[in-house]
């Protein structure tokens, strides 16, 4: 589904990434660990360019999208997006949150979209709060409307960055809920997490990266049973 | 003659002797013209400028880098040079064949505040969360579409405030217009001292000034508070 090629991303002195070379096959969840610093949001932010690779190309679904010429706008609607600090748009409703891009891409007309909007806001649970504001409304309900939001796009993949590390601890476990009914409907994903518990449970391939390279990536059960790379020993037996 | 006596005397002389009054009505009425028009000048430029400056950033095409690069200019030579200098170079200058001063008032005065305009909006977009342009560019939205409909409607809470606060400064300045012969509401008051050895006339000038700050302060504040009322963050 998606496949990089000596992806290599510099601020100016800085290696971030270092000549990566993975792929993430449909239907997938994939979770990506490591230390702060490591490159790792920088990793997943490059998979939709909102943040430009310095060197090395990205495929998705066979086509370049680090090509020139590629349609980005097109290409972002394939992939849904989930920030730490959620971003919903202070300005709008829950409901315009969500049918905001839909209708501007014409995917839907205003009927269309707001009855989908309804249907994933009761989905992640928070249909009740479809006419307030995002300011009304708990950082937990925010990041599920946030997941809701990036839905409404029909997305082949979902992007998660750090998606519960700005929720206060009593909200963590309802948007890793709706993450786990997410990746049990098929999804393919990309979560860069410090939730372990999650990575354990529901991935099927975790991955440590450390100083612009992933180091290692296994199963979960061999990945957190029997790891190998020193670096992510030493770093398991700090957050486990 | 006893202090009170001394006032009216004083004021008698300001306004009433030869009609003076019409002379600072005359003047006012120049003010508010050049300081209007100025304003829609000045805001034309500046979101011009600001636009101009918006698209160039992280853009390779040609044209709008040399156009960023002019705005640049534009911006730091204005804003690091007095108005009152600009006005002289207009006036002496560039616009020569300009006869009425007025209209040499208002073009000087308005491309002086589209460089501080420009500045204002710039401002008031940086100050926009920078995760609210990745959330907008993340759904496939275009750079302008989330320009419109996400970073705009949040800026000009940000930028009206300090555009109101640009028009006060405007409305102020417009009284160096007098050097270059145009006849604003301070040069009414100057040749009226002139003529009648006596200052009164500026503190009238002066009082007139106030109650339009004072006015146009009241009416920015409330708007504000409109703002401040849908602000739902």
């Amino acid at each position: 589904m998606i496949t990089v090629k000596g992806l290599t991303k510099t601020f100016g002195e800085l290696l971030v990434l270092d000549h990566i070379d993975e792929t993430i096959e449909k239907g997938e969840v994939v979770c990506i660990i490591g230390p702060s610093g490591s490159g790792k949001s920088t990793f997943l932010r490059c998979l939709n360019l909102l943040e430009r690779p310095t060197e090395g190309q990205i495929f998705v679904d066979g086509e370049e999208i680090t090509d020139p010429k590629c349609n980005l706008n097109a290409m972002r609607e394939r992939m849904g997006m989930v920030f730490q600090q959620f971003n919903l748009f202070p300005h709008l409703t829950i409901l315009k949150n969500m049918t905001l891009a839909p209708v501007l891409h014409k995917q839907y007309t205003k009927a269309q979209a707001e009855e989908k909007a309804m249907a994933l806001l009761k989905r992640v649970g928070v249909a009740d709060k479809a006419q307030m504001y995002p300011s009304q409304i708990s950082g937990g309900q925010k990041q599920r409307v946030a997941i809701a939001r990036a839905l409404m796009l029909d997305p082949e993949i979902m992007l998660f960055d750090e998606p519960t590390s700005a929720l206060d601890p009593e909200m963590v476990g309802e948007v890793l809920d709706v993450m786990k009914e997410l990746a049990a409907s098929g999804m393919t994903m990309a979560v860069v997490t410090h939730e372990m518990g999650f990575a354990r449970s529901v991935a099927s391939r975790v991955m440590f990266i450390d100083q612009g390279k992933f180091r290692e990536q296994n199963t979960p059960e061999e990945f957190f049973g029997n790891p190998q790379n020193p670096r992510l020993r030493e770093f398991l037996s700090k957050v486990l | 003659m006893n202090f009170f006596q001394g006032i009216a005397d004083s004021f008698y002389k300001a306004l009433i002797v030869q009609e003076r009054w019409k002379m600072l009505l005359e003047g006012l009425g120049n003010t508010l013209i050049i300081a209007l028009g100025a304003t829609v000048l000045g805001v034309a430029i500046g979101i011009v400028l600001a636009i101009i400056k918006y698209s160039a950033d992280g853009s390779k095409n040609i044209v709008i880098r040399i156009l960023d690069k002019i705005a640049s200019i534009y911006i730091t030579v204005i804003r690091g040079t007095p108005v009152m200098v600009q006005l002289f170079i207009l006036s002496t200058a560039v616009l020569v064949s300009i006869r009425q001063g007025i209209i040499i008032a208002i073009i000087g005065m308005g491309l002086n505040s589209g460089a501080y305009v420009a500045e204002i909006i710039r401002a008031g977009i940086n100050a926009v969360d920078k995760g609210q342009n990745e959330a907008g560019r993340s759904l496939g939205l275009s750079k302008g579409q989330t320009m419109r409909y996400i970073i705009l409607p949040q800026a000009v809470k940000n930028i009206l405030p300090a555009l109101g606060n640009e028009f006060i400064v405007l409305l102020k300045e417009t009284s160096v217009v007098g050097y270059i012969a145009v006849e604003d509401l301070t040069f009414a008051a100057q040749r009226i001292k002139t003529v009648s050895y006596d200052p009164t006339a500026f503190f009238i000038a002066a009082g007139v000034y106030l109650v339009m700050v004072i006015g146009l302060t009241a009416i920015l504040r409330k708007i504000e508070r409109r703002l401040a009322r849908s602000d739902h963050r």
